[in-house]
């Protein structure tokens, strides 16, 4: 240690004379965008067309921030059927003060009605106007960005897998397989039909 | 003046007619709210003027009952409330949880996931000293450092966010695995954060750890013998810096820490600057094991990253109990189930609470100015003590 006195201060001051002809790190934010991953977890969105009302979600929650109303309609009888009963959602509100970002409930979720979108700039001034409500959920969706593709070591994505397995196999399962098809979008036409035994259990153990 | 001190409590005599000039001790409270402590530890000092004649650490000011929340919790949500007890390593915290479950059920984790998961620990590593790298100078008045080390950490978050979705709590594990594969290219982007933290550490060395200013703060100063290491169950770069050559990444090897090379940085003096030196250098450490576990992931065969499991995991009846060398030093999991979806009892034993017990030890003697160096190198997250 038989060093010249005040060299360790020289070198120090070397590093920020160094660090002074680098360009600057920061990010100007208002004005620039950060550029997040599509994976990030800023705000939850709601696809609300997918829900079924199984509260799933509310329940496997570890803070409890979700909260749904539903109520049971039944639909008329299709000829020589019975009558259909099936879960209406009233309200779906996420409340995101409470909430801790693990994405559980969207990793529940049997009919992919949640996702997570990077999007984060919705501070309040009011603690309650962080429940946000289905239609600013819904309004979420828009931002949700396509999944990032998957390293070449990796499984392919189940859905990958299914959609390959349904465009391969032989016209008798295709045959089976078309009709079902349309029917995840329109949900309100497709699922009582469709899947008459999933949806009334569901709802009924909430 | 005729107010002599009566009864054992302490009190100031002032006055001529006291007759021996002897001063008495003044209690003197640092915390729960004091810039010098991070967090909110409360520390009752015990002065002889500016002397320390005794310390008492006093815990509990942050306590959020999570022991007992994850009795009503599944295992899946207990990774969310583990990932939080010390916010600086989120990822080791959820990997211990995790690999005490998967323990009881007797499961088999994929070669991915493993390797995966030591990457991930080991970039936590780093992020967790690189915050006490800059912190640490902070605290004895060096404002520039932190600077720096928010730089690099901003760098590895980044990395830690494409894969996980989060910059802090990852909740990226989950029983039997991680919870999705990585994304195309990460493990590129994971080699230039690598080599961009590698290019920046000779910064740190020239800016802190050759300054003659932080060198007299520090050498010499709170020096910890090897015994009370152990007497009081201190661990991790504390226990390292006095001497105490243990790691359960080479000595009791989990995850893929039996195929690395794990080079265990220690230091003999004991004293602020020792541990101060082995954090800086096991970031240097840690790197290099972090480069390693993306070679091999690179070379792995493909396939799966987790385990798909039920809905309901289960965690058979018995007990179990897991360690892990976690950034600040070992964590424990003692797991006890009773074959239900929560455990029973998941107790844990943490870095932080056991490294702060020594200040009793190491702070009778010092001066008030020592007092806010010793506290800043014993590298501690008060979650992590409360829990």
């Amino acid at each position: 240690m038989t060093k010249v006195p005040g060299k360790g201060l020289v070198e120090g001051l070397g590093v920020t004379l160094k660090a002074l002809t680098r360009r600057s790190v920061t990010q100007q934010y208002p004005d620039v965008e950060p550029e997040l991953p599509p994976r990030s977890r800023g705000v939850i969105a709601l696809l609300e067309e997918n829900c079924t009302v199984c509260m799933l979600c509310a329940r496997e929650c570890p803070d409890w921030c979700i909260y749904i109303d539903s109520h049971k309609e039944t639909l008329p009888a299709p000829e020589g059927g019975r009558a259909r009963v099936r879960n209406v959602l009233d309200r779906f509100a996420i409340d995101f003060s409470l909430c801790m970002y693990c994405g559980i409930c969207i990793e529940v979720c049997p009919f992919d009605a949640l996702f997570w979108t990077p999007e984060f700039a919705y501070a309040e001034g009011d603690i309650g106007d962080l429940t946000h409500e289905r239609d600013r959920l819904r309004e979420w969706m828009w931002t949700v960005p396509e999944p990032p593709a998957l390293d070449p070591g990796a499984e392919p994505a189940k859905e990958v897998t299914a959609a390959q397995k349904a465009q391969q196999p032989p016209p008798v399962q295709q045959a089976r397989q078309a009709p079902a098809r349309p029917a995840r979008p329109s949900r309100s036409a497709g699922v009582a039909a469709d899947r008459p035994e999933v949806d009334p259990p569901a709802g009924d153990s909430s | 003046m005729e107010k002599t001190a009566v009864g054992s409590l302490s009190q100031l005599t002032v006055g001529v007619g006291a007759g021996d000039m002897a001063t008495a001790d003044m209690v003197l409270n640092i915390g729960p709210q004091h810039p010098a402590t991070h967090g909110v530890l409360r520390i009752a000092l015990t002065l002889d003027g500016e002397r320390i004649v005794r310390a008492q650490p006093i815990i509990g000011y942050m306590h959020r009952g999570a022991e007992k929340l994850f009795e009503a919790r599944d295992y899946r949500q207990i990774l969310v409330l583990a990932n939080r007890h010390d916010w600086l390593s989120a990822f080791s915290n959820e990997l211990g949880v995790a690999m005490a479950v998967e323990r009881m059920l007797g499961l088999e984790v994929p070669a991915r996931a493993i390797w995966a998961r030591t990457l991930l620990a080991e970039l936590n590593r780093v992020l967790n000293h690189l915050m006490f790298l800059g912190a640490y100078p902070l605290e004895m008045g060096a404002i520039t450092p932190i600077f720096y080390a928010f730089t690099e950490r901003e760098v590895l978050q980044a990395v830690m966010e494409e894969i996980s979705g989060g910059r802090v709590h990852y909740m990226f594990n989950r029983i039997g695995g991680l919870k999705e594969d990585l994304p195309a290219g990460w493990l590129d982007r994971v080699d230039d954060a690598i080599a961009a933290v590698r290019r920046r550490l000779p910064d740190f060395d020239r800016l802190i750890r050759g300054n003659e200013i932080f060198q007299a703060r520090t050498r010499g100063v709170g020096v910890l013998a090897a015994e009370t290491v152990l007497a009081y169950g201190a661990s991790g770069p504390v226990a390292r810096a006095s001497g105490v050559d243990f790691d359960l990444r080479r000595d009791e090897p989990y995850l893929a820490y039996a195929e690395l090379d794990v080079p265990v940085v220690t230091r003999s003096d004991g004293d602020c600057y020792a541990r101060f030196e082995v954090l800086l250098d096991q970031v240097a450490a840690s790197l290099g094991l972090a480069g390693t576990c993306a070679q091999r992931l690179r070379d792995l065969p493909p396939g799966p990253i987790n385990v798909r499991l039920p809905k309901i995991v289960k965690a058979p009846e018995g007990e179990t109990y897991t360690w892990t060398e976690n950034p600040l030093g070992i964590n424990g999991y003692y797991l006890v189930s009773r074959g239900e979806r929560t455990p029973w009892r998941l107790k844990l034993r943490t870095a932080s609470f056991s490294n702060i017990q020594v200040l009793g030890e190491l702070l009778p003697g010092c001066l008030v100015p020592d007092m806010v160096a010793i506290l800043g190198s014993m590298f501690f997250v008060v979650g992590d003590i409360d829990k």
